[in-house]
């Protein structure tokens, strides 16, 4: 029943759609209408979401869907991230997201009726390719053909609370910059005054704090529950999402510096283009199965294809568009050697040198096997050594971008910044000379030092403190400097000081961890509800009355026979203790031991850039 | 001037649509990587026999034949389900020359698994440590590899054999 419910408002929520788009040229609608039927389907989109949510959520293995994917034993918060823990329940989010942002554009008031109306008739546009896309393809309102009374269970690797939010809040980002790429057209056939500007920027904030807070659960996740230790792989389907997001950075900075400059102008249409075409081309490589990873789920050739096409149509429309309209009018660039214009273009320039490193690191391996038939694989020391070194200059601008001036070559107090500069890699120096130095994490550590300073002292020295909303708004470009300064902190320390401990130890063995004894208590194996776990206990620094228990081991999924690893993490400010449980050998267990310093700066910088983005969202 | 800069964006477009649409129409699957042994010599090895230790098969002894190597392992259930096909392949192909490695296997399981399911090759070879799978770039069990009279790996397959594939595709080779 959920089933043909959700089925029926998929395709009404279409059809609606269908209607508007042909009705622009047919019909002329007042907006009070046009609006309440946007709406309407946007609401029926999430119905068709909702009842799907609701065949998992009461175990409905009458869907197909559900059947594959579902299983009823799974705790309930499960069952209902099971929606989106499959290809085509995530296509559907994917949509329901996308008539989110429709609807409440739909509300957006200051903007002229037409450019509004004309935004969301592309966004229309989106809604019929995506909802076909599903109807077609992936249709998760299958009915079963057998009679069944238990599915066959979510990969368990998926069943983490993590990984439950992680999906709606990186599609938020993904599908927020459909709108972003709307306005841009929008405002290009229209080539109206600069208000879409505006409007522009709000959403692209929006879009790329949920897009930040996206990428880091699932680094976090992966960072607890892979089992390695790390952070970030450059996985392919990591690639895909952080090239948005860099993208994304520049135009957050575009939009904020504009005053009405042509070339700056184009280069944030062209930017609200890149934005969405490489979240669709990343939701075409993830969904095509060109990639594999813990994303791809079993996928066939025509759904590539299709999703291939929309990227193509999306795309190559919106740069056709680009091409064929141009922005016109206005001010001419106003360049000198260093003021906030230089420097903005600057930052943006490295940002899309990055993130087109980043696009040729992800599809050379499909074009060298297409050309060739053979198989490389792009990994680490490729990014590492090319996207690192290509931002690094971007980095050491930020630190003093936000207080340059707009007409001068002048810096204010630039003689504070200099010396602060010069004692900070002096204590840098004769830091890393008392550990073993490694010139990368020097420089790590200066330029993530240096910018939290620098931007420390732009606040006390340009500023006066005043504790209101407003100061905190002014203030802002530099708390989310501060806090990209604290998150190189973090990556710099998490990835060039780690240390790893191997252990062959029995129960009841004693060994040393980062200077304290630790206890290797016991191995318990329990069965839960879904699972079967093994857990071995570790007691950390048992000479102290309180010691902190640290629990590492596996868990082991009947239903789909896997085996995923939970790591035990004892987080302490300025450090993670990363216990893994390996194999069990001559009644000896294998241990590692991970001591990751500064991780939870990584963290706490990011939750710093997302603040800053909802502040930013605020500020006119 | 200012024209072609706008064209870029459209031109590397076309060229990944292009590059991304023959991957997925080349039906291509990322889980199964092409071989880089494909016409390659077959790699060097040295295996002895499940039945009888003193008995060895060495890369040399397989010149001047059509060889099926296949891996198999009694742990592994899609291995059980392409078994019977190389009973087929022998029917069909007496010339053709059926090596089976027995791969990271406990040998008594091995031999029950063949008594029970049958031996359909000519000869078994122990590979205990999967020291030679490891020289052939196996990924994962079963996979098959076809040699050519001249020592080449002219065919390569992952996974469990079908008729289908038996038909068309190594059928044309033999």
């Amino acid at each position: 029943m959920s089933s043909l419910v959700g089925f029926l408002s998929l395709i009404l929520a279409i059809g609606i759609n269908f209607y508007l788009l042909l009705s622009r040229y047919i019909l002329r609608f007042k907006n009070q209408r046009f609006n309440f039927l946007i709406r309407l389907s946007s609401l029926l989109t999430l119905l068709s979401f909702f009842s799907l949510m609701y065949a998992y959520v009461i175990s409905d293995f009458s869907n197909y869907n559900v059947f594959q994917n579902s299983h009823s034993n799974k705790p309930l918060i499960y069952k209902i991230s099971g929606t989106w823990g499959n290809h085509e329940g995530s296509m559907l989010l994917w949509l329901s997201i996308l008539s989110i942002f429709s609807f409440f554009f739909s509300f957006t008031k200051n903007t002229e009726d037409n450019f509004q109306k004309l935004t969301l008739i592309i966004q229309t546009f989106l809604h019929i390719l995506f909802g076909l896309f599903i109807v077609f393809t992936s249709n998760p309102f299958l009915v079963n053909s057998i009679l069944v009374n238990e599915g066959l269970g979510l990969n368990p690797i998926l069943q983490d609370p993590g990984l439950a939010v992680h999906p709606p809040i990186l599609y938020a980002g993904y599908v927020g910059y459909s709108i972003v790429f709307s306005i841009a057209v929008a405002g290009l056939f229209q080539n109206s005054d600069d208000e879409w500007l505006h409007v522009a920027k709000k959403w692209s904030l929006i879009s790329w704090t949920f897009l930040t807070g996206g990428i880091a659960l699932g680094s976090y996740w992966a960072y607890y529950e892979l089992g390695w230790g790390g952070w970030w792989f450059w996985d392919p389907v990591e690639n895909v999402s952080l090239m948005p997001w860099i993208a994304g950075l520049a135009l957050v900075h575009s939009l904020m510096m504009v005053r009405g400059e042509q070339a700056i102008k184009k280069w944030i249409v062209f930017l609200s283009i890149l934005c969405f075409s490489l979240s669709v081309f990343g939701t075409f490589l993830v969904r095509s199965g060109i990639l594999t990873s813990v994303h791809s789920f079993a996928s066939d050739a025509s759904r590539g294809i299709f999703i291939l096409l929309i990227f193509f149509i999306v795309t190559g429309f919106g740069f056709l568009v680009f091409l064929l309209k141009e922005p016109k009018k206005s001010n001419s660039l106003n360049l000198l050697f260093i003021n906030k214009v230089s420097a903005l273009v600057i930052n943006n320039i490295l940002m899309i040198i990055a993130t087109f490193t980043i696009l040729l690191g992800t599809i050379y391996p499909i074009i060298i096997e297409v050309l060739y038939n053979k198989r490389i694989s792009v990994g680490g020391p490729y990014f590492n050594s090319t996207v690192i070194p290509i931002m690094i200059p971007g980095f050491l601008l930020m630190s003093i971008a936000p207080i340059l001036s707009w007409q001068t070559n002048k810096i204010k107090n630039s003689k504070k910044y200099v010396l602060g500069l010069i004692i900070l890699s002096f204590l840098v120096l004769i830091q890393s000379y008392f550990l073993d130095f490694n010139s990368w994490g020097f420089v790590g550590l200066l330029l993530g030092l240096w910018i939290i300073l620098a931007s420390i002292i732009a606040i006390f020295s340009s500023y006066n403190f005043k504790f209101n909303f407003k100061f905190f708004q002014i203030i802002n470009p530099h708390i989310a400097h501060i806090g990209v300064g604290i998150a190189i902190v973090g990556i710099t320390c998490s990835s060039v000081l780690q240390n790893e401990l191997d252990f062959n130890l029995n129960v009841g063995d004693e060994f040393n961890v980062d200077g304290k004894r630790v206890l290797f208590k016991e191995i318990e194996t329990t069965n839960q509800t879904n699972f079967q776990s093994l857990r071995g206990k570790f007691l950390f620094d048992i000479k102290k009355d309180q010691s902190q228990k640290i629990e590492a081991g596996k868990n082991y999924y009947p239903v789909s026979k896997m085996i995923t690893s939970e790591a035990g993490i004892l987080h302490k400010w300025d450090r993670d203790i990363y216990f893994i449980l390996g194999d069990q050998k001559n009644n000896e267990w294998y241990i590692k031991v991970l001591i990751n310093p500064f991780v939870s700066f990584i963290w706490l910088g990011v939750i710093i850039m997302m603040y800053s983005g909802l502040i930013a969202v605020t500020r006119r | 001037m200012n024209r072609i800069f706008i064209l870029i964006p459209l031109i590397v477009l076309l060229i990944i649509c292009i590059f991304s649409l023959i991957y997925l129409l080349s039906g291509k699957d990322p889980n199964k990587p092409p071989s880089a042994l494909l016409n390659k010599n077959v790699p060097s090895f040295e295996s002895s026999s499940l039945y009888n230790s003193n008995k060895v098969i060495k890369t040399k002894d397989i010149k001047n034949k059509k060889t099926l190597i296949n891996f198999f392992a009694s742990w592994c259930s899609p291995c059980k389900i392409e078994h019977p096909l190389f009973f087929e392949i022998r029917k069909k192909h007496p010339e053709l020359y059926l090596l089976g490695f027995n791969h990271k296997d406990a040998t008594l399981d091995a031999k029950k698994y063949l008594e029970e399911d049958g031996n359909p090759y000519h000869f078994v070879g122990v590979d205990s440590d999967g020291l030679i799978a490891l020289e052939f770039g196996v990924f994962g069990l079963p996979e098959t590899y076809l040699i050519d009279e001249n020592g080449k790996i002219i065919y390569k397959f992952m996974g469990p054999l079908t008729k289908d594939i038996l038909i068309n595709e190594i059928g044309p080779l033999l």
